[in-house]
């Protein structure tokens, strides 16, 4: 190959001797569990359950599974943007999701559901960009300035609600969604679908999801490629918090109701199911698409210990466990890269 | 101490003054397939102040870690009083004798001073630090080098001189026959340097062995009884510092075939007017600096590591913070302040740092998003990639650069330094940018690469960028550059053209052998 803008006399050095220059690795098993063993893991995991377990090959126990699914995977789908950008995670999802969630209910029946979205909507964006900027532009440490913002969020909700749970209408909008089918698809579960695909789309085709990813890779490379750094993260912590808010209203319309307790543990629920598909808290690896295999992967796996009648502690428990086992793989794969 | 059986045979001279308290001998050390160290003996006898000297990357760092037991060597050994080192074992080393001050400054910024300085061999009685003696051992030490510091202040309080003089208190508190000190002048000012020098004069004058590694010939010649120079690897001299004088001492440093490559320069580049200009430039590191860079012109910064070039061009870019001075662009009459680091991106400035791996690179991703990363907007519409566009560019670009093998779905991490080295320069020749500054941009690089990357460089100057290229590989600096600034201490202490610079030139301004006469 000659190349275009060749020129002058010297003489490049001939093909044969800089052909081999890719590093031929060696096949590291923890490198590939990190990457591909969330495939062939879920795969074993609905073999297991469709030959063992009672009553989950059933079209309505698998469309129950994905519903009850949907809160946490479109949380989850958000909040991939943060740990890919290299921030560990966002923990105010939270008390996003309650707030989004008695906001919803509560403002629809004193003024209305647009006002109601509207004002959602206002109060994410208002999260995203205390909390990108606390990381984004001061640099603070992304797990304690979320940890506070729940703290923050939380405490203002059941101040202002004094904990009280709110009704939504009986026949109102609210719970026409959460009660809607499409043939035997709830709605709640195909928005799941939808917005994984957009929030996909938006990570691997955008512009701003190619810096997101960038910068989770390489934060100086990317600052000294001229990318305003401090907007990509704000950017993924408005993501995130888009993603808690409409976790939030989906939760609230399964039950049509809201209070401020109702999203507990959705910040170590989400952060399960992105680690396990694989995405990598280090930043810089992952997509939106493996951590709707997470999700799947965690509900399949609640759904066979509810199945098997165990209790909430015990599933508890087994993703924590979870966790550890996925954090270490991956931590175990980047040692085994970077050597 | 190790194995004190072992004595040398027949090579004790019968004076016990000039007995070597420490010696090397055939010492080979590799890293890889590089040769760092090849074949080296030294001997330092008590009192003696050795020194140590050659370019940067000529070794001298790696047989010092050799000889502090930090490194194992891959051939030959080292003896301390007659016996034989444990190789690598830096505890051994301790015991025997050998203190390093380490080069990075490796003390705990949030610690005392008293703490730092028995840091490792903290006293203790029944496992609870036993704070008097550490006090008593730290003052004592103190005292030997004789530096008043309160024994109770955090080095996080102190200036970059006392830390400096606190790390040698730490070697000297392990009673050392042996003390190695790794360009310790380099963050010194001039009177700091001054009472540092005086103080390993004293210490040697009480029998103390001292290898000395400094680029500062005058430093050298202050001190040293004997000097030892090290050219890629290999002991060039190892003489008395009577039988030396500073240029002879250059001169052996240098060393290689002085004879330029002249027909590789470029033959009478166009060069138009100033297009990147600083004025008055201050950050860390960075003294009052005048720059100025044309159309067509490659400028070359020379010195030593250290020097403050790296600062320089970081503080010029704005991607570092300035504390005076301004930088300007000039371009079609149209002339620019540059308030920050994306403002001169928007100028059309293309850097390339110095750390590829930390500061170049995506490591983790692909070929093609690393070279789409500064070209996103013009490669998107309406916020949306267009991955076919990105692609197509991508691949014209690696041709460009000659990437080995051309797959540009690659992760950047596989390819070798050379081939990783052209992906930092496609992504910004995508720019065409009207400035590019270059820091280090063959290091680590093998020779085909260099060559290419040379090509490259020359042809951007040739299309009327203004070129800044930072090069420790006075080789290339001579080769590349136009117009050669060299720089020390923050400073350019001169200004050569590309007819008069030689490489003995351009290192005596560097080591500050000669003064500021050819500015």
């Amino acid at each position: 190959m000659t190349p275009k803008t060749a020129s002058g006399t010297r003489t490049l050095p001939p093909a044969a001797q800089v052909e081999q220059e890719l590093e031929t690795r060696a096949f590291k098993l923890s490198e590939w569990m990190a990457q591909q063993g969330i495939f062939l893991f879920t795969a074993v995991l609905v073999l297991f359950a469709v030959v063992f377990i009672d009553g989950f090959a059933s079209l309505p126990n698998l469309t129950d599974v994905f519903n009850r699914a949907a809160p946490i995977g479109i949380v989850a789908a958000g909040m991939t943007f943060v740990v890919i950008s290299g921030n560990y995670l966002d923990l105010s999802v939270v008390a996003q999701v309650a707030t989004a969630a008695v906001v919803l209910i509560a403002v629809t029946n004193a003024v209305g559901l647009v006002p109601a979205i509207l004002f959602a909507i206002a109060i994410a964006l208002v999260y995203g960009i205390v909390n990108g900027i606390a990381v984004g532009v001061f640099k603070a440490n992304a797990v304690i300035v979320t940890l506070s913002t729940t703290f923050i969020g939380l405490g203002l909700l059941r101040w202002l609600t004094g904990g009280s749970i709110y009704f939504g209408e009986s026949d109102g909008p609210i719970r026409t969604f959460g009660t809607t089918r499409i043939g035997p698809l709830p709605l709640a579960m195909i928005l799941f679908i939808v917005v994984t695909v957009l929030l996909s789309l938006v990570l691997t085709r955008t512009n701003f999801g190619f810096m997101v990813r960038a910068y989770g890779s390489n934060r100086e490379a990317t600052r000294l490629a001229g990318v305003n750094t401090p907007l990509v993260v704000i950017g993924a912590f408005t993501m995130s918090a888009l993603g808690a808010m409409l976790g939030g209203f989906v939760l609230a319309a399964f039950s049509n109701t809201a209070v401020s307790s109702m999203s507990d543990g959705y910040d170590f629920r989400a952060l399960a199911a992105i680690i396990v598909g694989g995405t990598s808290v280090f930043g810089g690896r992952g997509s939106v698409m493996r951590t709707l295999l997470g999700v799947v992967f965690v509900s399949v796996l609640t759904n066979i210990m509810v199945l098997s009648g165990l209790g909430f502690g015990f599933q508890q428990m087994a993703i924590g466990l979870l966790i550890v086992l996925a954090v270490s793989v991956d931590a175990l794969a980047r040692k085994t890269r970077a050597a | 101490m190790t194995a004190a059986a072992d004595a040398p045979g027949g090579q004790v001279p019968s004076d016990g003054d000039t007995a070597p308290v420490i010696e090397a001998r055939n010492v080979v050390k590799r890293f890889g397939g590089t040769v760092a160290v090849d074949d080296v003996s030294i001997t330092v006898a008590r009192g003696e102040i050795h020194g140590l000297v050659g370019e940067n990357g000529a070794g001298k760092s790696t047989l010092m870690r050799v000889l502090a037991g930090v490194l194992a060597p891959n051939e030959g050994e080292v003896h301390v009083d007659g016996a034989l080192l444990d190789p690598g074992d830096t505890r051994a080393a301790l015991d025997a004798g050998v203190s390093l001050v380490h080069q990075e400054l490796s003390l705990v910024p949030e610690m005392t001073v008293a703490e730092n300085i028995l840091l490792g061999s903290t006293p203790t009685w029944s496992g609870f630090i036993d704070g008097r003696e550490q006090r008593r051992v730290a003052a004592e030490a103190l005292k030997e080098i004789g530096v008043a510091v309160d024994l109770d202040e955090p080095i996080a309080r102190l200036s970059v001189a006392l830390r400096q003089f606190v790390e040698i208190a730490r070697a000297i508190a392990r009673k050392p026959q042996v003390l190695i000190l790794d360009e310790p002048t380099a963050t010194l000012t001039p009177a700091e340097t001054e009472y540092l020098l005086d103080m390993l004069t004293r210490l040697a004058g009480r029998g103390l062995a001292i290898v000395y590694i400094s680029h500062r010939i005058p430093e050298i010649f202050a001190i040293c009884n004997r000097v030892t120079v090290l050219r890629d690897g290999s002991l060039v001299a190892s003489k008395g510092i009577e039988d030396l004088t500073p240029e002879s001492v250059v001169e052996y440093m240098v060393g290689r075939d002085l004879q330029l490559d002249r027909e590789s320069r470029r033959q009478d580049p166009k060069i138009g007017e100033v297009v990147l200009s600083a004025r008055g430039l201050r950050a860390p590191g960075v003294n009052d600096i005048d720059l100025d860079v044309r159309a067509g012109e490659i400028v070359g910064l020379g010195g030593l590591v250290g020097a403050g070039r790296t600062e320089l061009v970081r503080a010029m870019l704005g991607a570092d913070p300035r504390t005076g001075g301004e930088t300007t662009i000039t371009l079609q009459g149209r002339t620019r302040r540059i308030v920050s680091y994306r403002a001169a991106i928007a100028a059309g400035v293309a850097y390339i740092p110095e750390e590829r791996r930390s500061d170049g690179l995506a490591l983790t991703m692909t070929v093609v998003d690393n070279i789409a990363l500064p070209n996103r907007s013009a490669l998107s519409r309406a916020f949306v990639l267009q991955r076919r566009r990105i692609a197509e560019f991508a691949t014209s670009l690696a041709e460009a650069v000659n990437l080995r093998p051309p797959e540009i779905h690659r992760e950047v991490g596989q390819y070798s330094g050379g081939n990783q080295q052209k992906v930092v320069l496609a992504k910004w020749l995508g720019r065409e940018p009207d400035v590019i500054v270059l820091d280090e941009p063959t290091r680590g690089v093998d020779v085909g690469a260099k060559v290419e990357i040379h090509r490259l460089i020359r042809e951007l100057a040739d299309q009327g960028a203004a070129v800044l290229v930072v090069s420790s590989d006075l080789p290339e600096l001579l080769e590349l550059s136009d117009t050669i600034h060299v720089v020390r201490d923050g400073r350019i202490v001169g200004v050569l053209s590309a007819g008069e610079a030689e490489e003995t030139t351009v290192m005596a301004l560097a080591s500050g052998q000669r003064e500021v006469d050819a500015a």
